[in-house]
């Protein structure tokens, strides 16, 4: 599952990164990695993009950059 | 070019202290909303100079002060997340770091969001250069119930940590005698060498001989472990920067690790950065079990809620918009009637009395004063935008807004923040291009000025109004009403298609913190407009005051020509009016209004009235009234200005109503130039005209402020010549359809 198709107030827990390039990178640098938990708080008003909890901060991101990160839902 | 200002501000401001004293030079990194900008408003204040990295727009802060008999020299970075290559902040952060290399670096790091904040420290720390950590925003860690062990940080890292609150002032003391005392003893303040765990260690001590045998002059320019790890990540642009191709070991020295990993060496290295900064951040950091529901949660529940945030959002714009315009409105009309009325009349007198010719004294006031006055109409308006600009970004609203509009916005290949420097653009283009600043990536930031033109800005009312007003009276509404939603869908169009074309590829990422709101400083806000509003009187105004006096030359050249036909802009319209025929309106006096327009296009109404308008000089002649008379006048003038300012401010929240105050002379102006053009013009073909006035070309300012914030003419080139497409192409189009359909002949 992606973390596209999570839903707000959803928990996942990344577990594999699609993107590649300087998308993954800048991506990791946000402290978006492999084993993190993230949680999808909102959803922008016309549908795109998402706001996530990452890290204890609130970072936002358009869905289609959301489909290249595996999740597993987490409780 | 804006390119060397930053540098000459360096260089002047560093001449006039004694040279044999030595300065030391202490660049500023941290994340983007950790109060960076706040502490070093807060170090410097007036000291600060603004200007531009080379050849690129991202800001370029400087200061030179002294500190208990210390000189220091202040860099700020841009603000960046990581130091990797992929950004222009973080290119010009890296490249600044490791060639320049400055005596001391100080980390900017936000307390409430450490382990994120502590990502980049991890990477300065690579670099071997002294650090020291603003630990900032210290007061609202503590609110939040944190309690953070300075010492075993200090510890951990090898690098004194100063807790500071920069909006408050706090810790800034400590942060100076910190940093003076590094300068004497720098040796005490190198950073420890973080352990990046054996696998990590053993292939970057590989890669570290190798590089220490094959290039040792490198190694003693460069620091060992940012070479070997720059190496091993195998970044591009920091090898090409020192002149380094692939070496061949290092693939052989990091297959063992990426086997062991099974991800690429950049993921693996990241990784183990956070792991550090996750590591150090749990060593230090102990948070309250039970977490409160923070201020920025509850506005946002409201702010960015489904159904209430555009609504908020758009309620929001309105309200700057107008209080933009409304406020700033009064004053500018002030300054056009100071500078047209006593200031024109004191050097007519003044010239007088030394018997100028009379060319001297219409290039004076005619070319010169009104030049001047031309630049600093605009200033209001500027200072009122980066009020509120620079409030929207500092609040952190402006990512909210992003993140609203982002949808529609990416529709047409934008960005969601470019929703505002478009909307300015209503009221006027310039402020509008300079608010494209917000937008960090180059593609954005150019497609959006590129569209901003089609924004029918308020100058080009003026145009509208003459010529619904003598055609199209009983349809005023719907008439201005469709150039407006015409601009609107052009923009669309060319969104489209400039997304297909000239920016092709992959449209940049839209990956941005949602930082908590916070209260910028009263200081921070004043530093910025003022900044702003400087760099625009000094830079731009250069610029339009030598367009006005070519405009003047234009108008007045031949020598001693007396008609308006004859000059050079009479010639240039009679040069220019066949290419206009096929729209309609191929006459000398059109084409001459319409280059006159290059200037502005508030004097197209102006220059046509001078053409078309026979003018009643005798009328004119009033009773000069004396220098007493004019001091009165410009204070209360001004005071008039500042209370209508006031006025419209409040109007604006529907407690007065506004006073409509035009005065009978313009009219009295408009309604002969009505009766003329109605002659001139068929409804269709005055159609036409306003159609063409609405998408032509943008003004020499705004050719300016895209000029200024590029570094380059090259996007009000291709602006220039889409435009001027675009308004033959369209203009052409209704024209022969009206006449095919048989509307207005």
């Amino acid at each position: 599952m992606t973390l596209a198709r999570l839903r707000p107030g959803e928990n996942g827990r990344i577990t594999k990164m699609g993107a590649i390039g300087p998308l993954k990178r800048r991506l990791m640098d946000m402290g978006v990695l492999i084993g993190e938990r993230i949680k999808v708080e909102k959803i922008a008003p016309l549908g795109d993009p998402i706001e996530v909890t990452i890290k204890n901060y609130n970072l936002s991101l358009r869905k289609k950059e959301a489909e290249g990160i595996e999740v597993e839902v987490v409780k | 070019m804006s390119a060397q200002t930053a540098e000459d501000i360096t260089q002047s401001a560093e001449h006039g202290l004694n040279s044999r004293e030595k300065i030391i030079t202490i660049a500023v990194a941290g994340n983007p909303n950790s109060g960076k900008s706040t502490l070093i408003n807060a170090l410097t204040g007036s000291r600060l100079h603004v200007g531009n990295w080379p050849g690129v727009t991202v800001e370029k802060k400087l200061a030179i002060f002294e500190y208990e008999g210390t000189k220091i020299r202040l860099v700020d970075l841009p603000g960046t997340y990581s130091l990797s290559p992929y950004t222009q902040e973080e290119i010009i952060a890296g490249d600044y770091l490791v060639h320049e290399k400055p005596d001391l670096v100080i980390n900017v790091v936000d307390a409430t969001n450490l382990e994120r904040n502590l990502y980049l420290t991890v990477q300065l720390l690579e670099l071997g250069i002294p650090v020291i950590v603003a630990m900032n925003i210290y007061d609202e860690a503590l609110t939040r119930g944190y309690e953070i062990n300075i010492k075993t940080m200090e510890e951990l890292l090898g690098v004194r940590v100063i807790p500071t609150v920069a909006t408050k002032k706090t810790g800034l003391d400590d942060l100076l005698k910190a940093i003076t005392g590094a300068a004497d003893s720098a040796f005490l303040h190198r950073p420890k060498r973080l352990n990046y765990g054996n696998d990590i260690e053993t292939a970057a001590s590989v890669v570290e001989s190798h590089v220490r045998n094959s290039n040792p002059q490198l190694v003693e320019n460069y620091p060992l472990r940012w070479l070997s790890f720059k190496l091993m990540e195998g970044d591009h642009h920091a090898m090409e920067g020192i002149n380094l191709g692939d070496i061949p070991f290092v693939g052989e020295a990091t297959k063992h690790l990426i086997k062991a990993h099974g991800e690429d060496i950049e993921s693996i290295m990241a990784d183990e950065r956070y792991a550090l900064a996750a590591g150090i951040a749990h060593e230090v950091l102990k948070k309250p079990e039970f977490r409160k529901m923070e201020v920025t949660e509850k506005i946002d529940r409201i702010v960015l809620n489904r159904f209430l945030g555009i609504p908020i959002f758009l309620a929001a714009m309105w309200l700057m918009f107008k209080l933009t315009f409304d406020f700033s409105a009064p004053f500018a009309d002030w300054i056009d009637a100071m500078t047209t009325g006593p200031f024109k009349r004191w050097a007519e007198a003044f010239l007088g009395f030394f018997h100028a010719p009379a060319w001297t004294t219409s290039l004076v006031t005619d070319g010169i004063i009104a030049g001047v006055g031309f630049v600093i109409v605009f200033v209001p308006v500027i200072f009122a935008m980066m009020l509120f600009i620079t409030f929207l970004e500092g609040s952190g609203y402006m990512a909210r807004a992003a993140f609203v509009m982002d949808r529609a916005m990416h529709a047409i290949g934008l960005h969601g923040k470019s929703f505002i420097p478009m909307l300015l653009g209503f009221g006027c283009n310039v402020p509008a291009v300079y608010a494209t600043r917000t937008l960090e990536n180059p593609r954005d930031k150019a497609l959006t000025v590129l569209l901003i033109p089609l924004m029918s800005c308020g100058a080009r009312l003026p145009v509208y109004v003459v010529f619904i007003g003598a055609f199209f009276p009983s349809h005023a509404g719907t008439v201005l009403w469709s150039l407006y939603v015409m601009g609107i869908g052009l923009a669309i169009v060319m969104g489209l298609i400039f997304k297909r074309t000239l920016f092709k590829g992959e449209s940049p990422m839209f990956i941005m913190e949602l930082p908590p709101y916070r209260m910028p400083s009263f200081k921070s806000l004043m530093i910025h407009t003022w900044e702003k509003g400087k760099h625009f009187l000094i830079k731009a105004g250069t610029y339009i005051l030598a367009v006005s006096i070519l405009v003047w030359f234009l108008l007045n050249l031949p020598w001693g020509v007396e008609q308006r036909k004859d000059s050079y802009l009479g010639q240039m319209g009679q040069v220019i009016a066949p290419a206009l025929e096929p729209l309609g309106f191929g006459t000398w006096e059109a084409a001459a209004s319409l280059v006159s327009g290059l200037i502005a296009k508030e004097i197209v109404v102006g220059t046509m009235g001078e053409i078309y308008v026979q003018k009643a000089d005798e009328a004119d002649k009033k009773e000069i009234p004396t220098l007493k008379d004019d001091l009165k006048e410009i204070g209360t003038s001004f005071a008039a200005a500042a209370q209508h300012a006031a006025e419209n401010v409040i109007s604006t929240f529907g407690i007065a109503s506004m006073s409509s105050e035009e005065s009978v002379e313009e009219t009295e102006a408009r309604s002969s130039l009505r009766g003329v053009i109605k002659g001139q013009f068929t409804p269709l073909s005055a159609y036409v005209f306003i159609t063409f006035v609405l998408l032509y070309m943008p003004c020499v300012v705004v050719a300016i402020a895209m000029r200024q914030e590029f570094g380059t003419w090259k996007w009000f080139g291709i602006a220039f010549g889409y435009q001027m497409a675009l308004a033959w192409g369209v203009a052409f189009l209704i024209f022969q359809g009206g006449k095919l359909l048989g509307i207005g002949g």
